[in-house]
């Protein structure tokens, strides 16, 4: 009985393992092998090898283009996330002040708002009547650093209040300034919140996709642009949307996997905390 | 922290209330205003119109069909996709060697791009040659189906690439919860005669409770956010059968011929009020809820 309950449980999360990796198998050997095989053989591993695909991708050009396009919007909203959410949260958790509690609350406002009330609005903003910057990749940065803001500045804001009050008052003693503390004290000691935030901020801003189709000039896409540009073009060609796909994902699974205890966190740190 | 000067706590928070003010605020704030304009096009002169695009968003149709759509997703999620999730959870919660293996496997589909996600699953759909198709051909060889291009089906298609994003999410929400739950509580149960299912039924269950809340919140807030794979992926069928409020909004906005900033505008002040009126309630209740907890 206890072997037949065993056997049972292996089944399904087998079968559920199948129907969740299976795609990207598929779609990871898609890419090595001819379009002629894949389309012959769909479920059997490639008969006939190619890196030709792989090649196409990378003389297409525009991938080179976004992945550099989406590591500056990344690390640059990133960056700017971290700074600002991190003072915020500080002043939050251990400074008292007037309007403290409704501050908090008009950014935790932006947890429930989804973005797209604001894709009419800031396009106007970002258009040539405005701040004359769509089509830039500036464009995307300052909506990036915003949305991120919320659940930055949630998940630091409780980071920073459980560091213990004696600490604080030591480096006051020691004639610490506000700022002082700030920087020499408190945020070494929320190194491991930062990196929460640093990868769900980076990966949020990595995906994106709304705001750089609204925002962006198409001829210089971030990569979930690029890749729905190429499977517009391409998309008759199986292999090569793949191969495609292969180059977005893999880079990504493979990080993943390396440091997936830090990413699961990351990703799930909004619901535990927020 | 005592002994700063009064001004300080604001320069500390100033820099985050400028760009959030500039990038989410006032954008919000400049949906209310457009939303009263009758703009046709952007190259037209707007003109003020009162409430008049609201009265008209209460009887277009397609709106109504968006609002259903999002609450259909939901629906979908809450019946489908959390049980799901929470069954690999509770498969998971038993000793076994590869548990990280396939942890690492379902959560996977979450670190990509949901446009990848979408260009990835239309070979799955493909009417003739997409992986689905060809799987059912082994049966019948003369089979096909334009799975995203039937109205109908489109949006339940879409819906199983949403349930493969992000049931890994939930499961491993769920994970950390019976994780959480004390060993003695199944201890002692078992020693009252219980059964594995009693076990789930009546400790797992109720102990779980409050993060199948926190599921249950994100899911709603989740729904109304849902834009990119029903763009990218039911563009096949007609407006009425697959159009999300994310997705209208940007489709009377910004798709050709269109540009009706105004009444976009009023779709989306719609959507601001009814995520408000209805995330706000449950977040006040998770809110207490946590209050309560050590």
């Amino acid at each position: 009985m206890k072997m037949f309950r065993s056997i049972l449980r292996h089944a399904i999360l087998l079968g559920f393992l199948l129907l969740s990796a299976y795609p990207l198998l598929w779609m990871a050997l898609a890419s090595v092998r001819t379009e002629g095989d894949a389309r012959r053989y769909p479920f059997s591993p490639p008969r006939e090898w190619t890196a030709e695909n792989l090649r196409v991708v990378a003389e297409s050009g525009s991938f080179g283009q976004a992945y550099v396009n989406s590591v500056v919007v990344c690390v640059a909203g990133v960056f700017g996330a971290v700074a600002l959410s991190s003072c915020a949260a500080f002043a939050f958790a251990r400074l008292r002040f007037r309007g403290q509690r409704a501050l908090f609350l008009l950014f935790l406002l932006g947890m429930m708002v989804p973005v797209h009330v604001t894709l009419i609005p800031l396009n106007r903003l970002m258009g040539t009547g405005g701040l004359g910057l769509k089509g830039t990749l500036w464009a995307l940065i300052g909506p990036y650093i915003g949305f991120a803001l919320p659940l930055s500045i949630l998940i630091l804001r409780g980071a920073f209040a459980r560091i213990p009050e004696e600490l604080v008052d030591a480096a006051r003693i020691d004639g610490c300034s506000t700022w002082g503390v700030f920087t020499r004290v408190a945020l070494p000691l929320v190194r491991s919140a930062i990196a929460t935030v640093v990868i769900f901020n980076f990966l949020t801003m990595w995906n994106e996709f709304a705001f750089a189709l609204t925002l962006l000039d198409p001829a210089r896409p971030t990569l979930p642009l690029a890749i729905t540009q190429f499977s517009g073009e391409h998309g008759i060609r199986l292999t090569q949307t793949c191969a495609a796909l292969t180059v977005v994902v893999l880079p990504l699974l493979v990080v993943y996997c390396l440091a997936q205890k830090h990413i699961i966190r990351g990703l799930t740190a909004g619901a535990v905390k927020g | 922290m005592r002994g700063h000067r009064w001004t300080t706590p604001y320069l500390f928070v100033l820099p985050a209330l400028l760009v959030y003010g500039l990038f989410v605020l006032a954008p919000i704030g400049d949906s209310f205003r457009l939303s009263f304009l009758q703009w046709p096009s952007p190259s037209s002169a707007p003109v003020w119109c009162g409430l008049r695009n609201f009265a008209e968003l209460t009887h277009d149709h397609v709106f109504r069909l968006a609002l259903w759509h999002n609450a259909l997703l939901l629906i979908l999620s809450l019946v489908i996709q959390l049980p799901v999730a929470l069954l690999l959870a509770v498969l998971l919660s038993y000793p076994m060697r590869a548990r990280g293996l396939f942890r690492t496997a379902f959560f996977a589909p979450m670190v990509m791009p949901t446009a990848a996600i979408a260009v990835l699953w239309q070979f799955v759909y493909a009417p003739e040659e997409g992986l689905l198709s060809r799987f059912i051909q082994v049966l019948d060889p003369s089979f096909a189906y334009p799975w995203l291009a039937v109205p109908s089906a489109a949006l339940p298609c879409v819906f199983v690439v949403i349930c493969w994003r992000y049931t890994g999410f939930h499961m491993v929400l769920f994970m950390a919860g019976i994780s959480a739950i004390p060993e003695p509580l199944y201890e002692a149960a078992r020693l009252d005669g219980a059964s594995e299912f009693q076990l789930v039924r009546h400790v797992t269950l109720p102990m779980l409770r409050p993060v199948l809340a926190v599921s249950a919140t994100l899911s709603v807030i989740g729904s109304l956010k849902y834009f990119d794979l029903v763009y990218l992926m039911a563009g096949g069928v007609p407006e009425e059968s697959r159009e999300l409020m994310a997705t209208y909004i940007y489709r009377l906005a910004f798709e050709e011929n269109q540009g009706r900033y105004g009444y976009g505008s009023a779709a989306a002040v719609a959507l601001f009020v009814i995520a408000l009126v209805v995330i706000i309630p449950l977040q006040a209740r998770r809110a207490r809820g946590e209050g309560a907890r050590p």
